[in-house]
């Protein structure tokens, strides 16, 4: 039998696994030839070009046709060279995709670094029952990624099933224990594998054209319309003349033109739409050895499958129309997935309730409410809703009065009617701004126009940010950054008080926080503002100034079991002795700037 | 310094700018304006100059950046302020570099990366000696606390 370190162990729990699991590990695989009848079919669109450029050169004569026929032949050859080139094998603990077509290169893929399959059937390959099948490791760039494109599918399944099988061992031992101490709630491994959580009824596609993609589809298919006609009129010879009066004939009839205008944004809707029920088709969100496998598509079937492990947190997402319905949308935060606004969909447009069952049982509940932002907050919304678009109309009423030209009506009106819209828009931010923590994950929303919560697991926070502008400072308040090695890389908690900059923080990750409690509340921030004529002084000789600075800061500075209010604290030790002598070091060269020579 | 050096360029661009636009000859110039094309690079020079001279010193006063309890904390900025916590275990890389500048000056920047954008931080200006006992420090201690990390 193969492999000896890896086929023991996910082995044992099914005592018939070693033998078709020994058996592959042995023999590299080739894709499915079947592969070869698509490969030219999905080439020939970049041959055309050349093609209609030989024919333009050429002419129809013998001689180009035997360039088309070469380059046929060629397309095919290449094909086949290139499946023949292309193997994969599972060896022991890794996944090898061997290419030797001109220059040899091995890829290998640890089983236990693989953190999701993606097998996808685009139309060409499921009328010939192959699937792609797209393996993320969570490195950065596409090409860093194991693909096979052309696996049957019963093959894509099984490999599907041994990627993944072998995937999991790994980390079952690794992971609970650092996790389960402080969040023994949320432990995903535990539950029964291999059940569905939800079938998005087809019903629920009725809710597409509100999510607001693909509404621009018309205008695309429109234009590549117009475009494919440029191109094939050229092709056919009636070359640009005839496209040209055919414009200038639209031109001259204006309403037509309008028509088609009115018809494309009528069509919107529809077209969006029906492009959102064939990429939602019959959605599916199931749970499979640890896995969240989400399906979905009408055509392109496609199935992605996320470790639950790498699940911190979700997103649910809801544009204006979607909230005036009562819908919304889910994304998964997972670290390290490529392309994630794709592939890391949840749920497509749901009822809002249904939403929230499902996430609290695919990934775990958020429990406790949210905490809203300080009313400053609200004025600052309010203000950034409405003043642009009353400059604007301050600005063209000016215009109009010194140019006396009626044109500026026409930027003046609407720019009232923003600024009056801004008074509700500023005012329903406000009312979605909140942030909150319920012991196991935190969560913050923003967002009016398009809303989007994030709850994210404590143990994906990787940092704190916390930002002040300018404007902001005057306000006194702050924006809070949660750096999250997952989705988007960081949730904005934006307009908080300078209580709950701190609060926030130091109650999700306590033990980071509070040394520096003083200084992050508001001694550091009084300082720093009280500060620059002192410290200019000493700027000359860099040393004292340095000095100075330091002296300063431990003062600042205080150890957690005091917790102290703002300012106290002495000397920092306190912990362990030799956290302070490292410490009274690190600060002799505290301060930074571009010292000016 | 790289305050200096936005500072040219701006009142450089405003030069070229009002240059252009003088010369232009629309309509809409007034005419004062476009017999005398230097008024915008000396407007714009005028206006920044108390921010440049103030910006070092500033700066000076507010970056500060601190290690203790296995938490780097760092705090930047001029008129957006930014302070930043960063656990030593969710550290990926610590990188050290130097400009040219920054040679000159016997300086180094330290960067510290962690699996997001928001949690990564950068400290400028430090002596050189420092940032490397720093960077060392750090990629010690992150090897021994290193959990996930992400």
């Amino acid at each position: 039998m193969g492999p000896p370190p890896g086929g023991p162990a996910p082995g044992g729990p099914t005592p018939g696994g070693p033998a078709p699991v020994g058996r592959e590990s042995v023999t590299p695989l080739r894709l499915s030839p079947k592969v070869l009848l698509i490969d030219p079919v999905r080439m020939l669109p970049s041959l055309l070009l050349p093609l209609v450029g030989v024919l333009f050169v050429g002419g129809f004569s013998g001689r180009s046709y035997l360039w088309a026929a070469l380059g046929l032949v060629g397309t095919v050859a290449f094909a086949v060279v290139r499946w023949a080139t292309l193997t994969y094998e599972v060896l022991g603990d890794r996944l090898e995709i061997r290419r030797s077509l001109v220059s040899r290169s091995v890829r290998t893929i640890p089983l236990e670094r693989i953190r999701g399959v993606d097998v996808s059937t685009p139309p060409l390959h499921r009328v010939l029952g192959l699937a792609v099948l797209k393996i993320d490791t969570g490195a950065s760039g596409g090409d860093e990624e194991g693909r096979l494109d052309g696996v049957t599918l019963g093959e894509a399944e099984r490999l599907k099933a041994v990627l993944l099988r072998r995937a999991r061992p790994a980390d079952g031992g690794g992971v609970p224990v650092p996790a389960a101490g402080p969040l023994a709630g949320e432990a995903p491994a535990a539950r029964p594998s291999g059940r569905t959580i939800i079938e998005v009824p087809r019903m629920w596609l009725l809710y597409g054209p509100l999510s607001g993609a693909y509404l621009l589809t018309p205008f695309a298919l429109a234009g590549g319309a117009v475009g494919l006609a440029f191109q094939w009129g050229g092709d056919f010879g009636f070359g640009r003349d005839a496209a040209w009066t055919a414009g200038e004939w639209l031109w001259h009839h204006p309403y037509l033109l309008l028509g088609v205008a009115v018809l494309l944004v009528l069509a919107m809707p529809f077209a969006g739409g029906a492009m959102y029920a064939v990429f939602n088709w019959d959605f599916r969100l199931m749970e499979r050895d640890g896995y969240l496998v989400a399906e979905r598509g009408l055509v392109n079937r496609r199935s992605v499958s996320l470790e639950s492990r790498r699940v911190r947190g979700y997103e649910i997402v809801e544009g204006f129309a979607e909230r005036w319905a009562g819908v919304v949308r889910v994304w998964a935060i997972v670290t390290g997935l490529g392309d994630s606004s794709t592939r890391g969909q949840l749920l497509p447009d749901v009822p809002r309730p249904v939403a929230f069952q499902v996430t609290a049982d695919a990934i775990g509940p958020y429990r406790a409410g949210l905490r809203p932002h300080p009313p400053i907050a609200r004025n600052r919304r309010l203000f950034r809703a409405i003043f642009p678009w009353a400059a604007l109309t301050v600005l063209a009423v000016l215009g109009e009065a010194v140019t006396g030209s009626p044109l500026w009506w026409f930027l003046a009106v609407p720019a009232l009617l923003l600024a009056i819209l801004g008074v509700p828009l500023g005012i329903d931010r406000y009312r979605s701004l909140g942030h909150g923590y319920d012991g196991v994950r935190l969560a913050v929303r923003s967002g009016s126009l398009r809303r989007s919560q994030a709850v994210v697991e404590r143990r994906a926070v990787v940092g704190w940010r916390v930002r002040q502008t300018w404007f902001q400072r005057r306000a006194g308040v702050f924006t809070l950054i949660a750096g999250v090695g997952a989705g988007k890389g960081g949730y904005e908690a934006v307009d908080v008080s300078r209580a709950q900059v701190v609060g926030l923080p130091v109650e999700v990750t306590p033990d980071w926080v509070t040394p520096f409690l003083p200084g992050a509340g508001s001694e550091g921030r009084s300082s720093a503002v009280a500060r620059p004529e002192e410290s200019s002084v000493g700027t000359g000789s860099e040393g004292s100034s340095v000095r100075a600075g330091s002296e300063e800061r431990p003062s600042a500075v205080a150890r957690p079991e005091a917790r102290p209010p703002v300012g106290a604290g002495d000397a920092p030790g306190g912990g362990d002795g030799e956290g302070r002598s490292r410490a009274s070091d690190d600060r002799r060269a505290a301060g930074g700037g571009a010292p000016t020579s | 310094m790289e305050a200096l050096i936005a500072f040219v360029l701006l009142v450089g661009g405003s030069f070229l700018a009002g240059r252009w636009v003088g010369g232009s000859g629309w309509p809409w110039v007034p005419d004062w304006f476009a017999a005398r094309p230097w008024l915008l690079p000396v407007a714009v020079g005028v206006l920044t100059t108390p921010f440049l001279l103030a910006e070092p010193f500033v700066r000076y006063a507010v970056h500060r950046w601190e290690l203790s309890g296995d938490v780097v904390y760092a705090r930047t900025g001029f008129l957006t302020r930014e302070w930043v916590f960063v656990p030593v275990s969710r550290i990926q890389t610590v990188d050290k570099a130097q400009g040219w500048l920054e040679r000159a000056l016997g300086l180094a920047t330290l960067e510290i990366r962690t699996a997001s954008h928001a949690g990564s931080s950068t400290i400028k200006g430090l002596d050189y000696a420092v940032a490397a006992g720093l960077a060392e420090r750090l990629a010690n201690r992150a090897e021994q606390l290193r959990d996930d990390a992400t």
